[in-house]
């Protein structure tokens, strides 16, 4: 008797490394508690949604996959050291779904550790500039790309004199920089820059200055949800007629609750077209299991994962370093995020998978996100 | 000119907000000498009250309804945090820090239990005001900043009157200029203690009704409005009534008016962020006491 037991217990010993080996373990962080969880658990969504039918349909390399979800708070420091906890328990790769600065701080970790890393959402053009990590990749369609198809879509209205609104958060201060940026390039004069400070009462001030300016177009690039709507308020207030170009952060729909009535004719940057019919499948499936409709943040998350999967079967291994060059070597794969027939390629010697030409414009009718009027740069 | 008196009824009815919450700690450190950081979170608390109670699609309440019960709310868990965290202390003798620090605790208690409630996205709460301008003589505003306004002007006077009108006044008056003695002539300090804090709650609760009238809010509210509202109390002083109002304006007017017209003289209008804090300091340096000095004792 004693002895079957002691073959049972060597044997669970066994099978409990196996048992472990069957899966292959994917890092997700996310924010769950802190100030970017309204955009990053609806990527998260997403992510999970996408695990949940690759392994329906067979997993990859005959094994299942395995979300290990990790909460940062978006708090850089916190996400380093999730992002080593992830490493720990034996990731083969971490998507990054909370926000700019989180993501950045959580590179320190995947370079050191040689893990790849992707976000699927992130913009901030300093993600793969900042520091040399091979293992970072970013699919987020940057900012340069929303300010330049911004810049295409008004081409006809040659804009010479335009202002410039955000907020004084990093992640707003950031936009802005590269939204004026893209300004100035296209040889658009910024000639009033607003900022309207976290917590603020008020936005009549600065909406004063932007009315007294007169300039031919307001481009939008703040991010906290409350100061825009302070923004919007000013702007009805006054009386304001001046056409609003918005960055993307304006295409979540919690916006549209927030600012109800207020966004009307506004156009806004996206990367969603819910005419395509890679949108529409994605659309029924998530609905299907959340019993909700789906939006443009929740299919970044679902890219993030079929891309993560892709290279895990292209590299045949789950060796991270072959991941890291299945990775690299991402070409022409189909997106369900981006203008129709948008493909993810990273080019040589670039770890940025957006297509430039992949991000929309889009009106808001009618208190929604309404049809795409625009896409790409040229 | 339009411009200017559009941009002072805006400055106004933000200055009415901080001096609302300046007013709430003044109530509270005139008879007890505390210093309750935990005003930003009860504004909160009143804030998501109202939104509990006016959004609820099952017991649909006239707006004066909601936000007296959001008021009484608030006033209710002023009552409980100052039974939880400082009656406690103050009876076992523990030095005024300590229930300053209790209630520093209380702070991150509200914060995140309004968080795991409510959860993270900023909320609207409905109001029966539009939004869009109108005037009223020469000065033009939103209907919600003239309601603003009115209602502020109307807690004022009440607790102006109730200290300089009402017994319960007086006694709030006595202990404040001398605790001891004030005990030795029969005033219950623990019932002053009580009353300090019910009506410090529900002024900042009525903050917090009234900042919502401004944008959507989320959880982290509280914070950035007790920093506001202490700056107010800073510069317009703790010893009077008067001084809550004075301090709130004067902070918002030049927060607003830096925005609008600082780089029309050459300073960068990025600059309005740090106002608050350059008035606070000034007056900390040059004038301790704020603008309005308290009363004598009149013997």
């Amino acid at each position: 008797m004693k002895r079957l037991f002691a073959t049972a217990a060597l044997a669970a010993a066994l099978a409990l490394p196996a048992a472990a080996q069957d899966t292959i373990k994917i890092g997700v962080i996310t924010d769950k508690t802190g100030t970017a969880k309204f955009y990053a658990e609806p990527v998260t969504d997403g992510t999970i949604l996408a695990a949940k039918s690759i392994n329906a349909a067979g997993g990859v390399l005959g094994k299942k996959i395995e979300l290990l979800i990790e909460d940062d708070q978006n708090k850089p420091d916190v996400s380093a050291t999730v992002a080593r906890k992830l490493v720990d328990a034996g990731v083969v790769f971490i998507l990054s779904n909370s926000s700019t600065t989180a993501t950045q701080q959580q590179q320190t970790v995947s370079l050191e550790t040689k893990t790849p890393q992707l976000t699927p959402t992130n913009s901030g053009e300093t993600l793969t500039t900042q520091i040399e990590n091979p293992y970072f990749f970013q699919t987020g369609p940057l900012f340069s790309y929303q300010i330049g198809t911004l810049l295409a879509y008004t081409k006809a209205k040659q804009y010479k004199r335009v202002a410039l609104m955000t907020d004084n958060s990093e992640l707003g201060q950031l936009v802005a920089k590269s939204f004026k940026a893209g300004l100035e390039k296209a040889g658009v004069q910024v000639i009033v820059e607003e900022v309207v400070q976290r917590g603020a009462t008020s936005a009549v001030p600065q909406m004063q200055k932007v009315r007294a300016a007169n300039p031919e177009a307001i481009f939008q690039a703040g991010v906290l949800g409350p100061e825009m709507v302070l923004f919007f308020r000013a702007y009805h207030q006054l009386g304001m007629k001046t056409p609003i170009l918005g960055s993307y952060n304006l295409s979540i729909p919690l916006y549209l609750t927030m600012a109800k009535g207020l966004m009307d004719g506004i156009v806004i940057v996206d990367a969603y077209d819910r005419d395509k019919p890679e949108v529409k499948a994605f659309e029924a499936e998530f609905e299907k299991e959340y019993k909700r409709p789906a939006f443009n943040l929740n299919a970044y998350g679902y890219d993030g994962v079929r891309l993560v999967v892709d290279a895990i079967k292209r590299a045949g291994s789950t060796d991270k370093e072959k991941i890291r060059a299945a990775m690299q070597a991402t070409k022409d794969f189909t997106a369900i995020i981006g203008a129709k027939g948008m493909k993810y390629t990273f080019p040589p010697g670039k770890r940025t998978g957006f297509d430039p030409n992949g991000v929309v414009v889009r009106l808001i009718e009618n208190n929604t996100h309404g049809r795409v009027v625009h896409a790409g740069q040229q | 000119m339009s411009d200017f008196l559009e941009l002072f009824v805006s400055a106004a009815s933000s200055g009415c907000i901080y001096s609302l919450v300046a007013l709430s700690y003044l109530v509270m450190i005139r008879p007890t000498g505390i210093i309750n950081f935990a005003v930003g979170e009860w504004s909160a608390v009143g804030l998501f009250a109202a939104f509990f109670l006016l959004s609820n699609p099952w017991l649909p309440l006239p707006y004066g309804v909601g936000i007296v019960l959001a008021v009484a709310f608030s006033a209710l868990i002023g009552w409980g945090t100052q039974r939880i965290a400082v009656r406690p202390l103050v009876e076992k003798g523990a030095p005024i820090l300590g229930p300053i620090l209790a209630l520093l605790g209380m702070l991150v208690v509200f914060r995140e239990s309004i968080s795991l409630i409510f959860g993270p996205d900023p909320h609207n709460v409905p109001a029966p005001f539009g939004m869009r301008q109108v005037a009223i003589g020469p000065f033009a505003g939103t209907p919600r900043d003239f309601f603003i306004i009115g209602c502020t002007a109307v807690v004022f006077a009440g607790v102006w009157l109730f200290f300089e009108r009402t017994v319960w006044g007086k006694a709030f008056e006595a202990v404040a200029l001398n605790r001891k003695a004030a005990a030795l002539m029969g005033i219950n300090l623990r019932r002053v203690t009580v009353a300090a804090f019910v009506g410090g709650a529900a002024i900042a609760g009525f903050a917090g009704v009234l900042y919502s009238l401004t944008a959507p809010r989320d959880f982290l509210l509280g914070l950035p409005l007790a920093i506001q509202g202490f700056s107010a109390l800073v510069v317009g002083g703790v010893g009077r009534v008067e001084g809550a109002i004075l301090g709130g304006m004067i902070l918002a007017l030049a927060e607003q008016f830096t925005a609008r017209y600082a780089d029309q003289v050459g300073i960068p209008s990025g600059l309005s962020l740090g106002v608050p804090f350059l008035l606070m300091i000034v007056f900390l340096l040059v004038r301790p006491t704020g603008l309005l000095k308290p009363k004598e004792a009149r013997l």
